[in-house]
């Protein structure tokens, strides 16, 4: 985060205050001050963290189901031709289709609940995952797999000892974009399904129900910074698994 | 009466840092050129020898010393001094003439006069029937033609050649050199060209200059007596060993130096940490 | 070729009756084989369907899917709503190339432009922007302009870094070369970066295309009164599942030959450079 970027930020929204507070603003854009102050409310009553704690309950279940199944099916499909060959014609049919489209289905096998919402959110991350997991195995330099066999490595070491690590910042690409997905999907079931009056997506609709600007800016805040946390946090794992391939990373990029 | 110097590099020196880390690629470097010599530079791997033809080249500023072509300090890159790089770095989106006339575009010469000049060097080099293909669909030995045509095409006054025939292949290679003789004797183009192959270096150069180990200067000069034009048989010749062989011994030197350094030492062909590897991202701007 | 690992099989090329089995492979057995997953799968599905296991009218055969999708394909409406979602998709992608490519290019070289808005970028990735499709409906209406203009925002971000990006990373000795021709700023920039960086930006578009089509269907979903997306929520609404069903079969359809058609576009334009799928991937 730069200065000027900081800078940036501050002198937007001072604008906004400043144009607010001199009513030269529509009603719809209600100022940064009395956003913040609706997320106070919100706080103190508790309800800024109930409809968190929903919201990130759907979109952690679905994700943590996506990315396990999508990655470890991806490692097997890598490592197995076969497995591969036969799922890749399934993929490449339903990778193009917008899984959103899932969405009154699910609704109607298993209700307005949070399971059909957790179900379409791992339903749509499993792809990026999956993806990334079988080329990232596919892509491991054979030469390192050669090596290993000819110091003596079996099959599992092989697999857990280079072909994962190898593959590994490969599938952190994924699971960073299945991330993202994971919030895009919460909302938008939330904003297309019912979801028992409980999200932040339900707050935003039910703020634009009744004309509350302030509530649905401040909802729309705090999914930002909800997914931003989500996506450092995923950032700082990461680095931490991954210290010497972000090094070269950064050393190319540099 | 030897001719006025159209090069002269003297005290050159250029130290690289990153963080704390600081590498002293050149120190005290001097040499002079004189005009329409072809002076040939070897070294062992990591001493220098690019980084010295970049600086020439005005592509990165030095720590120390002065450069100067024609009279004028080297102060950035310009057309004066053509350079070669190893890479060759033709524009793949354009053809062959594309790539041979771009200079001549952005020194805003007339069209029918850049096609003139430009398919005259592209003749010079014997590709003039390649002139519309797309330089991925040529051969290296093609390849290398093609940017040579396009370093002569603007006319510099300098040629600034770095390892152009190090990505062929030896045959290739051996039927370059005599091309690019052969050129050279024809365009009277001042060279300095810098090779790691000594046979190559012998065999084209008036004068054979031997780089130190890191940090690099001009350790010693060889000169090459055989009289020109110099046909691949001159190789085979006694002489041609005895001053190969000299070279050698006094670039062995240096190459034994490199490993004594044991850790402290780069590895062969590491670059100090303000270089970056070739091909890589400059920065914000992009442009250096 | 050896492969890494597993159940696989080092072969060569040329190596007896598999090789033999290979030769054939460009062709009938390709295909075949290709078919063969998604007919297994579509067998399986017609077998739970009929098996009585589940409620048919939760979980239709086929048959019955397929009947609705061709009155749905004969539908005199479909035109409607196809003609609705490619506008969008189109004006909003369009919308996006016509404001990212130029502002990428500002962000590679200028840099305090590029230090001031970068980080904000970076900083509004992973936010899903779908949450001020509310907002913009309210301000835009239910009809286009909402839906564009999300299209637009979305398909920016992968726009404006590829083409920034990839005008940064010009390899140097391009920019060397030219700068030794004489080349002056202007130059530079124009006829050496631009065209260097052209397939990166197209990179770029290639992301931003299938997230234009799944904006699209989304928020036509969320609302709208016409389109892909309304097609299904409509169908649902009729609590016939197989219709259901059959809509969603119709969009992935488009949205599998869309990506086909892509991928064809990619080839023709042949790109000197590999890209990995992970570009492609959104």
């Amino acid at each position: 985060m730069t200065r000027e970027a900081l800078a940036l930020v501050v002198a937007v929204l001072a604008l906004w205050q400043g144009l607010a507070l001199a009513h030269l603003l529509p009603p719809y854009l209600t100022s940064p001050a009395v956003v913040l102050g609706e997320l106070l409310r919100l706080t103190r009553s508790g309800e800024l963290l109930l409809h968190s704690a929903v919201s990130l309950y759907r979109s952690a279940a679905g994700f943590a189901l996506g990315a396990g199944l999508g990655v470890g099916l991806g490692l097997l499909a890598g490592v197995w031709r076969r497995l591969g060959d036969a799922v890749e014609p399934l993929v490449a049919l339903t990778y193009p289709v917008p899984k959103v489209a899932f969405l009154p289905i699910l609704l109607v096998w298993f209700g307005i609940s949070d399971t059909s919402k957790i179900l379409l959110i791992a339903l749509s991350t499993v792809f990026p995952c999956y993806i990334a997991a079988f080329y990232g195995v596919r892509a491991v330099d054979p030469l390192w797999v050669w090596a290993a066999q000819n110091m003596g490595a079996g099959r599992g070491r092989v697999f857990l000892r280079v072909l994962l690590p190898g593959a590994a910042v490969h599938i952190f690409s994924g699971l960073r974009v299945a991330l993202a997905l994971a919030f895009i999907l919460m909302v938008a079931s939330e904003l297309i399904g019912s979801s028992n009056r409980l999200g932040l997506g339900f707050l935003i609709l039910s703020a634009d129900a009744g004309g509350r600007f302030d509530l649905m800016f401040a909802a729309i805040l705090v999914i930002a910074v909800l997914g931003f946390a989500a996506d450092r946090l995923l950032l700082a794992v990461r680095r931490r698994l991954l210290a010497g391939s972000v090094l070269l990373e950064e050393a190319h990029r540099g | 009466m030897p001719a006025p110097a159209l090069v002269e590099v003297a005290g050159l020196s250029k130290v690289f840092s990153r963080g704390d880390r600081r590498v002293e690629a050149l120190l005290d470097l001097s040499l002079a050129v004189r005009a329409g010599e072809f002076v040939t530079v070897v070294g062992p791997s990591g001493c220098g020898k690019s980084t010295f033809l970049h600086l020439l080249g005005g592509f990165i500023p030095p720590s120390g010393g002065v450069m100067r072509v024609n009279g004028q300090e080297v102060r950035g890159p310009g057309p004066d001094r053509g350079v070669m790089f190893q890479e060759l770095a033709l524009f793949p989106w354009r053809t062959v003439l594309g790539n041979v006339v771009w200079g001549l575009e952005a020194q805003g010469r007339p069209r029918a006069e850049r096609l003139a000049i430009a398919e005259r060097y592209l003749d010079l080099v014997g590709l003039l029937p390649f002139k519309d293909a797309y330089p991925a669909e040529l051969s290296g030995g093609m390849k290398q033609r093609v940017a040579l045509a396009r370093t002569l095409a603007f006319d510099p006054a300098v040629l600034l050649m770095d390892e152009p025939f190090g990505a062929l292949d030896a045959q290739t290679r051996e039927l370059m050199q005599e091309e690019l003789q052969r050129i050279w004797l024809a365009t009277g183009k001042t060279v300095l060209f810098v090779t790691h192959d000594v046979e190559e270096a012998v065999y084209l150069g008036d004068r054979v200059l031997v780089f130190s180990a890191r940090p690099g200067r001009i350790k010693a000069e060889v000169a090459v007596p055989f009289p020109r034009p110099r046909s691949l048989e001159v190789k085979k010749s006694e002489a041609f060993h005895e001053v190969r062989n000299r070279v050698w011994d006094l670039l062995r030197e240096e190459v034994l130096k490199l490993s004594a350094e044991g850790a402290g030492a780069p590895a062969a062909g590491a670059r100090a940490p303000g270089e970056r590897p070739r091909g890589r991202p400059t920065g914000p701007g992009g442009a250096p | 070729m050896a492969r890494t690992g597993g159940g696989a099989v080092a072969v060569r090329p040329d190596a007896g009756v598999a090789a033999g089995w290979r030769r054939w492979r460009p062709g009938v057995a390709a295909v075949a084989a290709r078919l063969l997953p998604v007919a297994v799968a579509l067998l399986a599905w017609e077998a739970v369907a009929r098996s009585g296991m589940v409620n048919p009218r939760l979980f239709p055969p086929l048959g019955a899917i397929a009947a609705h999708l061709w009155a749905l394909l004969h539908d005199p409406q479909l035109g409607r709503h196809l003609g609705a979602s490619f506008t969008r998709i189109v004006a909003g992608f369009g919308l996006a190339v016509a404001v990212g490519v130029p502002l990428g290019m500002v962000l590679s070289s200028v840099p305090p432009v590029s230090r001031a808005v970068e980080p904000l970028l970076a900083l509004t990735y992973p936010v899903p922007r779908l949450a001020l499709y509310p907002i913009l409906v309210f301000l835009l209406g239910i009809g286009h302009l909402s839906k564009v203009t999300l299209v637009a925002l979305e398909c920016l971000y992968p726009i404006v870094i590829s083409t920034a990006d990839g005008l940064r990373h010009v390899d140097r000795l391009y920019l060397w070369s030219a700068q030794n021709m004489g080349a002056g700023r202007w130059r530079l920039f124009w006829r050496v970066q631009v065209p260097a960086a052209a397939p990166q930006v197209f990179a770029g578009f290639r992301i931003a295309l299938p997230v234009a089509f799944i904006i699209t269907v989304l928020t036509e979903m969320v609302s709208a009164t016409e389109g892909l997306g309304w097609l299904i929520l409509y169908a649902s609404a009729s609590l016939v599942q197989a219709r259901t069903f059959a809509a969603v079969a119709l969009v992935a359809l488009i949205g599998f030959l869309m990506d086909r058609a892509l991928a064809a576009l990619r080839h023709r334009l042949i790109v000197w450079e590999r890209e990995t799928v992970l570009v492609a991937m959104r």
